[in-house]
C-alpha cells in the first residue's frame, strides 16, 4: 500500500503533528522563548499580586485580579504559539512550501495550538506556584473541573486570537507581525480581566459580552467569593467559543485564498 | 494516438495589483496557452518580469490566475487544488527554510505535511540525502549552509512526495559551474529514473538546451513561441552561421551585402554571418569575397546557439 493510500485521519495527525514538532524544535532553540514564557508572566503576577497588598484589598478582590492576570497570561503564551505558525515562515522567507503541500488550516493552527496548550500549562502551572507562595492564593480550591473549564477558555481564546493573527499576517504580510502581541491587550481592556464588566461604559461591556474568555473569567471567579454576572456562564463560553473558532477558520482559510490571488504568498517567499 | 498531457492552460491572464488609494496594475501574464506532455522536461525562457515564475506558481496552484483555466494531471488548479498538490512539487533557486531548523528535520517536517512518517519517513529522507549529497550536512542548520547545499535541499525537499510533476524554478541559479553541472546531472536522471514530467524556468540557455526537450520563450506576459531548440530556430529564420577570419577585417560590409545574408556580427575577430543555408551560400559567398580582393583566413560553419534565438525573441 502506497503511503498516498493510507487512512486519511493518519494523514491528519501526521501533518498535525508535524506543525507541533516544528514549534517544540524552533521554541527549545530560542532563549528569548524562556523568557516570553516565564519572565512577562511572572512579573506580572508579582506587581499585580503586590498591588493588591498596597491597596489593602480583600481576599475576593485579591484573588479576582490574580486569576485574571493569570488568565491574560496564559492566553498570550498559548496565542503567540499559533500566531508562530505563521510568523516563523514569514520570517523564514518560506511561507509557499507549506501552502504547496496538500494541508488544510486546521493543521497548521491545531498544530502550534497543541504546543501553546502544553506552553500554557506550564506558565500557569509556574503563576499558580507562585500565588500560592507569595500572596496564598490557591487555584484548585474551586477543585479541578472548574480549574479544567476555566483552562480550556483560556486555550480555547487563545486559538480564536492566535488564528485571527495569523489571518492578519496572511493579508497584510509583515506590516500586521505587531497584532501578534498587540491583539491580547484588546482582551485585557474589554474581558474583565482588572475588573468586571459592569464598571465599563453599556455598549463597551457588550462587546466584552462576545468574548469567550469573559464567561470563563465569571464561572471561575465565582468560586472565589464573586457573584457571577452571567446565567450558566459556561455553556455560553464554549459555544460562543465554538462559533469563533468555526468564524476564525473561515477568515484564515478567506486570507490565505486572498494571499493566493494577490501573490503575496510569493512575495513573503522571496 | 492521442498524447497525455500533463498541463493544459488556456488564455491564461494574471495581473498583480498594488496601492490602496493610487492603484497600480502590473500584467503578468496576458492569455497564455500551453499544452505540456506528459514524462518530458519542459524549458521556460525569458527574460526578467517575462512572467515565467507567475506561471509556474499557477501550475503548482500557488498563484490564482484571473482568467483562462489550467489543469494539471487532471485536476483543476482553482477547483481541485488539493488532490494535485499531493501528486506535485517544486524547488526554486531562491527557496528558504526555517534559518535554525537543520537538514534533516526541515525534511523531516515536509515530509510529514506530505503523510510521511514512522520508518517510511527515515527511508525517504535519508534516500533524498543520499541523492542530493546532503550526508555530511544533515545537522548543520539551514543558515549555515552554502548556496549550493541550499538549493540541494531545495530538490530534496522536492523530492519527497515523489512527484509525478516537479516545477523547478531557477534551479541553478547562483550555483558555481560544477555545482551546476552536477544539479542539471539531477535533474536528467530524475526524468530517466523515474519517468517524472519536469517544468523548469532558467536564464541559462546552455541549460536548457542540455535539459529540455521542448522549449517555450516567454515575453511580456506572452508565449511568443515554442518547440524543440531546431524547431525554435527554424520558426524564426535562424538558418546556419558562417563565420569568417578576413583580411582585411573591414571586408565585413561585402559579407553583409551578399545575397542570402540575414544578419551579422562581428565576435572577437570573426565575422559571423547568419544564413538560410550554409550549403547554398557558402560557395557564392567565398567567390564573391574572392573576387573582391578580400582574403579569407579561416572558415567555420555551425548552427545557431539557443543563446542566439534568445536574444533575438528578447528584443
Amino acid at each position: 500500500m502506497s503511503w498516498r493510500s493510507e487512512p486519511r485521519w493518519q494523514g491528519e495527525v501526521v501533518a498535525t503533528w508535524a506543525f507541533a514538532l516544528r514549534s517544540l524544535l524552533m521554541a527549545s532553540r530560542n532563549v528569548f522563548f524562556l523568557f516570553e514564557l516565564l519572565f512577562w508572566p511572572v512579573v506580572g503576577v508579582l506587581s499585580i499580586g503586590l498591588m493588591t497588598r498596597f491597596l489593602r484589598l480583600d481576599s475576593a478582590e485579591a484573588s479576582f485580579v490574580l486569576i485574571g492576570t493569570m488568565a491574560l497570561s496564559t492566553v498570550q503564551v498559548c496565542q503567540l504559539d499559533v500566531s508562530y505558525a505563521v510568523l516563523f515562515d514569514v520570517w523564514s522567507k518560506s511561507m509557499k512550501h507549506q501552502f504547496l503541500a496538500p494541508i488544510g488550516v486546521r493543521h497548521i493552527t491545531i498544530g502550534a495550538w497543541l504546543v501553546g496548550i502544553a506552553r500554557g500549562v506550564l506558565v500557569f502551572a509556574v503563576l499558580a506556584a507562585l500565588a500560592r507562595w507569595s500572596f496564598g492564593f490557591d487555584v484548585f480550591r474551586a477543585g479541578p473541573l472548574p480549574l479544567l473549564a476555566f483552562l480550556a477558555g483560556c486555550f480555547l481564546t487563545a486559538y480564536v486570537v492566535g488564528v485571527l493573527v495569523c489571518a492578519l499576517i496572511m493579508l497584510f504580510g509583515t506590516r500586521a507581525e505587531t497584532s501578534a502581541w498587540a491583539t491580547v491587550n484588546l482582551i485585557l481592556v474589554l474581558a474583565g480581566i482588572y475588573y468586571p464588566l459592569s464598571v465599563l461604559p453599556r455598549a463597551v461591556a457588550e462587546v466584552g459580552a462576545m468574548i469567550p474568555l469573559t464567561y470563563f473569567l465569571d464561572a471561575y471567579r465565582a468560586h472565589y467569593g464573586f457573584a457571577g454576572e452571567f446565567p450558566a456562564p459556561i455553556a455560553r463560553g464554549f459555544v460562543l467559543a465554538a462559533v469563533y473558532v468555526a468564524a476564525s477558520h473561515w477568515a484564515l482559510a478567506a486570507a490565505i485564498r486572498r494571499t493566493r490571488q494577490s501573490g503575496l504568498l510569493l512575495k513573503m517567499s522571496e | 494516438m492521442a498524447v497525455m498531457l500533463a498541463i493544459e492552460a488556456r488564455d491564461v491572464v494574471k495581473t498583480f495589483r498594488a496601492g490602496w488609494i493610487r492603484r497600480r496594475d502590473t500584467p503578468a501574464l496576458r492569455g497564455v496557452s500551453l499544452d505540456i506532455p506528459r514524462g518530458v522536461i519542459f524549458g521556460l525562457l525569458g527574460p526578467n518580469g517575462a512572467g515565467k515564475t507567475t506561471l509556474l506558481s499557477i501550475m503548482a496552484t500557488l498563484l490564482r490566475p484571473d482568467a483562462g483555466w489550467v489543469r494539471v494531471l487532471g485536476h483543476d488548479v482553482m477547483s481541485d487544488p488539493t488532490p494535485l498538490r499531493r501528486r506535485l512539487n517544486m524547488a526554486s533557486g531562491n527557496a528558504s527554510f526555517l534559518w535554525s531548523l537543520r537538514v534533516g528535520e526541515i525534511l523531516a517536517f515536509y515530509g510529514r505535511l506530505y503523510g510521511l512518517h514512522g520508518a517510511r519517513l527515515r527511508r525517504q529522507v535519508e534516500s533524498l540525502i543520499e541523492l542530493c549529497e546532503l550526508g555530511s550536512h544533515r545537522r548543520v542548520p539551514y543558515n549555515e549552509l552554502s548556496t549550493g547545499l541550499k538549493q540541494r535541499l531545495a530538490l530534496a525537499k522536492a523530492l519527497l512526495n515523489d512527484p509525478e510533476l516537479l516545477f523547478l524554478d531557477e534551479p541553478t541559479l547562483g550555483l558555481d559551474p560544477d555545482i551546476s553541472v552536477r544539479m542539471r546531472r539531477h535533474v536528467a536522471d530524475l526524468r530517466r529514473q523515474r519517468g517524472m514530467t519536469i517544468v523548469l524556468t532558467t536564464h541559462y540557455m546552455r541549460e536548457a538546451e542540455e535539459l529540455a526537450d521542448e522549449i517555450a520563450f516567454i515575453k511580456g506576459g506572452r508565449i511568443l513561441a515554442r518547440g524543440t531548440g531546431d524547431e525554435l530556430k527554424r520558426q524564426l529564420g535562424f538558418g546556419d552561421v558562417i563565420a569568417l577570419r578576413l583580411d582585411p577585417l573591414g571586408s565585413r560590409a561585402l559579407v553583409a551585402e551578399a545575397e542570402g545574408v540575414m544578419r551579422v556580427a562581428e565576435v572577437d575577430g570573426w565575422i559571423e554571418c547568419t544564413v538560410d543555408t550554409a550549403e547554398k551560400r557558402l560557395p557564392q559567398l567565398l567567390h564573391r569575397l574572392h573576387t573582391e580582393g578580400a582574403v579569407v583566413r579561416d572558415v567555420q560553419v555551425r548552427e545557431p546557439d539557443l543563446e542566439e534565438v534568445f536574444v533575438e525573441l528578447a528584443k
